[in-house]
């Protein structure tokens, strides 16, 4: 297993040696077993991983959003800056300003009472202060820039009122209304169907290319995490079994399980053939 | 929106109707013949075949139940010539006790059924959702046990139960309250609040119960929403993440349910009444129940029914500004 070398003084993101675990009745189970990697600006790092394996659990590490019953150990470093064990009140400050996060359920992560816009703008208000009118106007903005026509009407709508890519979209501009240093994007587009999928992926590199943000991609999509990523992270049981450039990922696989996850991949050019299944049980319990 | 509200309210009118037929063949085509009460145990067959004839009971039982709703909307006349007693519209009969009109009764008894069921319901409301919310935030502390002990109970133990406790108590050992009547507010505002502080309380300890353990129920089930994360990830804190984004879905159930437990108080809070001896609709109710007296139990039955189905559709109607997706789908 290679280990990511941080390239500047100082990245953008740098996780080390993160440890997930929530104590139950029966014992501490282990979720996530000392992750390290660093993301840089204007770099995109993919996840992948199927469902259980710790995925989710990272990014919602390094947002300080687990449930009150995990425990956390290693190190979250944002820009230099210890966040891990940082307080509640600080962490507040840090999400929505300088690291963000997308959903991968868009309307299930709307709220059904509040129109989009009054959503957009109190993320901006949390951070930049102002009135409710004013960060309305820049909520009215951030839909514009992501790609939804008549915005000034629209951030008076519901979320019920808007389609499947739209609501992502809405929830791309709540995340970079603040223009986070960092952004978390877990499973954004499974929930949406293929030419969605394709452009809601092209607006997140165009915002990318336009502010420079560092980006967590996290997917079960290995055609998805090819296409957007510089750096890809294998994960599975918790732990990485295999990270580097993109290219050597897809190229020159090294693990058992990221060749077995490449070749269940059924391919156009290939005779037609049963679909493989993946066993998860090629990495060992170590 | 317009035409959502018509159709209601026909929908309605069929079902007041649909409970005026029941109620009116339940008690009077199979219960004891009114003229015979009336009249008393000495009475000759040809006075009764004349009472029979003064309250219709001698026609068939639909002829009996349109003169009675065609006395509702136009007025009535009982008996002919010089005894004819007229009835103005909404009409709806005599007390076979008192003689008195129905409506009249009912108006008299209201203001104090209106008084013990704003009371309670400010009560129940302030202290069942807070106590249900303050259960959610601190799920599992013992803040939360304590306060579901207590609900429960407050379900369990029964109203008059708890009525005779606390008249013990409060009234006859601790003399901190009057026994409770019905005065007027005016003559003494404090007077009338203590009065009326032990009704309140009783009725509002089973309701505040129930309303605790919903508002619980409903708040951690909002909380585990991914929006609850969503607002979390956006920075926002913690009181604008509970007071805005879980508060307002998990107390739009409970709005309906206000709903209809108050539009059914304002019929008379039954119980409470009775045990307490207060002259409102329940114990007017209560008396008429165990008196026979059918016209007046018809009375009170319709004008329940009326106040719960003009409250769903009041509810109905507010839902539409309390949950937008509800909105867009009634417009």
């Amino acid at each position: 297993m290679k280990k990511v070398e941080p390239t500047g003084p100082a990245p953008l993101l740098e996780v080390n040696d993160l440890t997930v675990s929530f104590a139950a009745r029966a014992g501490t189970t282990t979720v996530v077993h000392g992750i390290s990697f660093s993301v840089e600006r204007n770099q995109t790092v993919g996840i992948v991983g199927e469902s259980g394996s710790g995925k989710s659990m990272t990014s919602l590490a390094i947002m300080g959003l687990l449930p009150a019953k995990s425990s956390t150990t290693g190190g979250i470093k944002l820009q230099g800056e210890e966040i891990l064990g940082a307080s509640e009140r600080h962490l507040r400050k840090l999400r929505g300003e300088k690291m963000a996060m997308v959903f991968q359920d868009p309307l299930s992560s709307l709220n059904p009472y509040y129109t989009v816009g009054m959503q957009i703008a109190e993320a901006y208000k949390a951070h930049r202060g102002g009135s409710m009118r004013a960060a309305k106007l820049v909520a009215a903005d951030a839909m514009g820039r992501v790609g939804i026509t008549d915005a000034k009407r629209r951030v008076d709508h519901y979320p019920h009122q808007f389609s499947g890519g739209m609501r992502q979209r809405i929830m791309i501009a709540m995340a970079m209304c603040c223009e986070p240093d960092l952004l978390i994007a877990d499973e954004p587009t499974t929930a949406l169907d293929v030419t969605v999928q394709a452009q809601i992926l092209e607006l997140m590199a165009q915002l990318q290319d336009e502010s420079g943000t560092g980006m967590v991609f996290i997917t079960h999509d290995l055609a998805v995490v090819s296409q957007v990523s510089q750096h890809v992270l294998v994960m599975n049981k918790g732990r990485v079994v295999e990270s580097g450039s993109t290219e050597e990922i897809f190229s020159n696989p090294q693990d058992v399980y990221t060749q077995a996850l490449l070749d269940a991949i059924p391919r156009i050019d290939d005779p037609i053939r049963a679909l493989k299944k993946v066993d998860t049980g090629l990495v060992n319990d170590k | 929106m317009i035409t959502y509200l018509i159709r209601r309210v026909l929908a309605a009118v069929g079902v007041l109707a649909l409970v005026a037929l029941l109620t009116y063949w339940i008690f009077f085509a199979l219960s004891a013949d009114p003229a015979v009460m009336i009249c008393g145990k000495t009475c000759s067959p040809e006075r009764i075949d004349q009472i029979r004839a003064t309250l219709g009971v001698d026609q068939p039982f639909m002829t009996q139940f349109f003169t009675f709703i065609g006395g509702i909307f136009a007025g009535r006349t009982y008996g002919t010539g010089a005894n004819a007693i007229e009835c103005a519209a909404p009409c709806l009969g005599f007390s076979f006790q008192t003689n008195q009109s129905v409506l009249e009764m009912i108006g008299d008894r209201m203001p104090v059924s209106i008084t013990i069921a704003v009371g309670a319901a400010i009560l129940w409301l302030l202290i069942g959702v807070s106590a249900g919310v303050l259960s959610a935030v601190k799920q599992g502390t013992w803040w939360d046990k304590a306060a579901m002990m207590v609900a429960l109970s407050g379900i369990s133990l029964p109203n008059y139960f708890i009525a005779l406790v606390l008249q013990y108590v409060l009234v006859v050992e601790l003399q901190i309250l009057p026994f409770p009547s019905t005065p007027a507010f005016g003559d003494d505002p404090m007077f009338w609040f203590k009065s009326y502080l032990m009704p309140w309380t009783v009725l509002a300890f089973g309701y505040a119960s129930m309303y605790a353990r919903l508002t619980r129920t409903n708040m951690i089930d909002t909380l585990g929403e991914n929006f609850i994360r969503t607002a979390r990830a956006k920075g926002l804190g913690s009181g604008l993440v509970l007071g805005r984004h879980a508060l307002r879905p998990s107390l739009t159930p409970i709005v309906t349910l206000f709903g209809m437990d108050f539009a059914g108080l304002l019929g008379g809070a039954l119980i409470t009444e009775t045990v307490f001896g207060l002259n409102g609709v329940g114990k007017l109710t209560s008396d008429a129940i165990s008196k026979n007296d059918q016209p007046v139990i018809m009375g009170v039955t319709l004008m329940a029914a009326l106040f719960v189905i003009v409250a769903n559709i009041i509810v109905d109607v507010l839902y539409t500004t309390l949950d937008p997706r509800v909105r867009t789908k009634v417009a």
